[in-house]
């Protein structure tokens, strides 16, 4: 397949007339562009706006326009809406865009679509024959464009309609169709669960794909439902033990590494699903515990990617069924993250200590100074998460020292949301110790 | 409405926005369903929450009931909101794997790139980031996608002996 890609893109040039086509359709946009970066005001381009989307209005509305022209103006239009202007006229003929254009018209239409209509817009209604159609496309791209806007916004009422086109998209043999299939109807269970009650066995199917990319589909749906009903999936543990151990051992093709690190989106699925299924579950927890302490070696390199799947792990070891020794790495890690030079991590190291002090008093306690330190950090998210830490640490000897903090803190604080929640805090901590 | 409440809080990802460093939005994909008032309003408030940060803060910071996480690349400020108990470095690679793709498919992608060509920024985006969770595929199957699609950019020469080729039609 890609050797085919590659020398239909070595024919390209001789293809395109650098004269005709792309230059002209994408000139009026930049001319908008580079007049808008010319005003200085407000005004000015308010006006100009003004301007150019009566313009635009005449001509959407004009029998003379060509669908070439008319995903021209769909462009300018999202343009538009960007900056923060009405262009909703053009919706309906992002909708006709979708369904009358040509493959690349259709492309731009069923983008205009998704950025300027929300699930419940009645036009969408319209969108439905078009997606039907496109769904059943021998043509794979307009099937995938048909897919994709299913999995972003589509009617609530309308599944039913689509539902077994949608199905039988799962058993494609391109797995790009099987996996846009798999996102659609994860998006379903979403809107409307008792639509896709009858297909569970359908998901499993995906699960077990041979392709990478299907199979980490399906996992959007099994965190979704595990969540709900953990104790429907325990006997999945295995089979997610298995693929965790496959990927943290690099049996992935190498194409699936994101800085030689095999499939990390990926193992933080695994992780979040594992840690579900072994939370309050001893039997469930032991079969986790070998590729934990496979997860937590092996994420060695100094690349924020690997803290942040030991970040997972960290709270997946926490979460399950304890086990000591992988309590003990599990610590260490958070100690190495808090006492980091990197900002980022130190926030981190705050967070899972949060997430951790109410398992293990001692690990905050450890890591004193740091917090002390912290507290009067520059960084307000630092100072922040410092406090939230503080909150679970509190008890009867150092409740007026925190308390006070908390107040110093919420001085200088601007931001209304934080000042809530705050204060609900301090209010806590009155209430639980009234002597102070 | 309870129901409605658990859906809302499963949807990790509410929104990314790409913003200059003069404010200039160039990029925004909403994940959850936003009236436009509110988006124009939450934009607003929070470019400006950003830009105040100094350089030297965590890419991380609390606004409303929301985490964001951001990153700026040259001129340009990727940003996302997340849910509060999600991951956030695990975004902050989320935003970087954005960047890595835009810098493949431009070749060495800078603002101008994703000013002149937002709507080939949002099919990359949509490609690997669908629904606000991201596809794990390959860089190489997500760029192939666009390019698939792309070769199809210039009109009816011959598109059909292309797609032929390909084994799509």
């Amino acid at each position: 397949m890609s050797d085919v890609v590659e020398k239909t893109l070595t024919a390209l040039p001789g293809l395109f007339d650098s004269q005709t086509g792309a230059a002209k359709i994408t000139n009026r946009l930049r001319q908008l562009i580079k007049s808008i970066t010319e005003l200085t005001s407000k005004h000015e381009e308010e006006n100009l706006i003004k301007k150019e989307l009566s313009a635009m209005k005449e001509q959407v509305s004009s029998p003379n326009t060509t669908m070439k022209q008319m995903r021209e103006i769909m462009v300018r239009a999202m343009y538009c809406e960007m900056l923060g202007y009405d262009a909703s006229f053009t919706y309906i003929h992002a909708i006709k865009l979708a369904q009358q254009g040509s493959v690349l018209e259709k492309r731009v239409g069923y983008l205009a679509v998704s950025l300027f209509l929300n699930e419940g817009h009645e036009l969408l209604l319209l969108l439905v024959n078009t997606v039907l159609k496109d769904l059943q496309s021998t043509n794979l791209i307009e099937a995938c464009m048909a897919l994709t806007v299913v999995a972003q916004v589509f009617p609530k009422d309308m599944i039913p309609a689509v539902l077994p086109l949608v199905e039988d998209k799962l058993s494609h043999p391109k797995e790009i169709i099987r996996r846009k299939a798999v996102l659609a109807l994860y998006k379903f269970y979403l809107i409307a669960p008792n639509q896709v009650q009858h297909i569970h066995a359908k998901f499993r199917k995906a699960l077990c794909d041979k392709d990478p990319g299907v199979m980490t589909s399906s996992l959007h749906i099994y965190l979704q439902l595990i969540r709900e009903s953990p104790d429907s999936y325990k006997d999945l543990t295995g089979s997610f033990v298995t693929i965790l151990k496959q990927v943290v051992g690099g049996k992935l093709p190498v194409d699936f590494n994101y800085h030689s690190v095999p499939a990390p989106w990926l193992q933080i699925q695994l992780l979040r699903i594992l840690s579900l299924l072994g939370k309050e579950d001893q039997s469930t927890s032991e079969l986790m515990y070998e590729v934990l302490d496979e997860s937590l070696r092996r994420a060695e390199m100094n690349h924020n990617i690997t803290y942040a799947i030991l970040f997972e792990c960290v709270k997946t070891v926490y979460t399950i069924h304890p086990k000591a020794e992988l309590l003990e790495k599990a610590a260490r890690c958070i100690g190495n993250f808090v006492l980091s030079p990197k900002i980022n991590l130190k926030y981190l190291g705050l967070k899972a200590l949060t997430y951790v002090v109410q398992h293990d008093a001692k690990l905050a306690l450890q890591h004193q100074m740091t917090i002390i330190e912290c507290l009067d950090h520059s960084d307000f998210t630092i100072k922040r998460e410092t406090l939230e830490l503080l909150f679970r640490i509190t008890n009867a000897q150092n409740v007026t020292v925190i308390v006070e903090k908390m107040l110093n803190f919420l001085r200088s604080c601007n931001d209304e949301h934080t000042i809530i929640h705050l204060v609900g805090k301090v209010a806590e901590l009155a209430e639980k110790y009234p002597f102070n | 409405m309870a129901l409605e409440k658990q859906q809302k809080a499963f949807i990790a990802m509410r929104f990314m926005l790409l913003f200059s460093r003069q404010g200039k939005l160039r990029l925004q994909k909403w994940y959850t369903a936003t009236a436009e008032r509110d988006k124009k309003k939450m934009v607003r408030e929070l470019m400006q929450v950003v830009l105040a940060r100094k350089p030297k803060m965590c890419s991380f910071l609390e606004w409303r009931d929301l985490k964001i996480v951001y990153k700026r690349y040259a001129s340009l400020y990727f940003c996302c909101a997340v849910e509060e108990q999600d991951n956030e470095l695990i975004t902050l690679e989320v935003i970087h794997r954005f960047v890595e793709l835009l810098d493949k498919y431009f070749g060495s992608v800078c603002e101008l790139d994703i000013i002149f060509n937002f709507e080939k920024a949002y099919f990359i985006l949509d490609e690997f980031l669908m629904g606000g969770e991201i596809q794990d595929t390959s860089k190489k199957s997500v760029l192939k996608a666009i390019e698939q699609a792309d070769l199809l950019q210039e009109e009816d020469e011959s598109p059909r002996s292309v797609l032929e080729e390909m084994g799509l039609a």
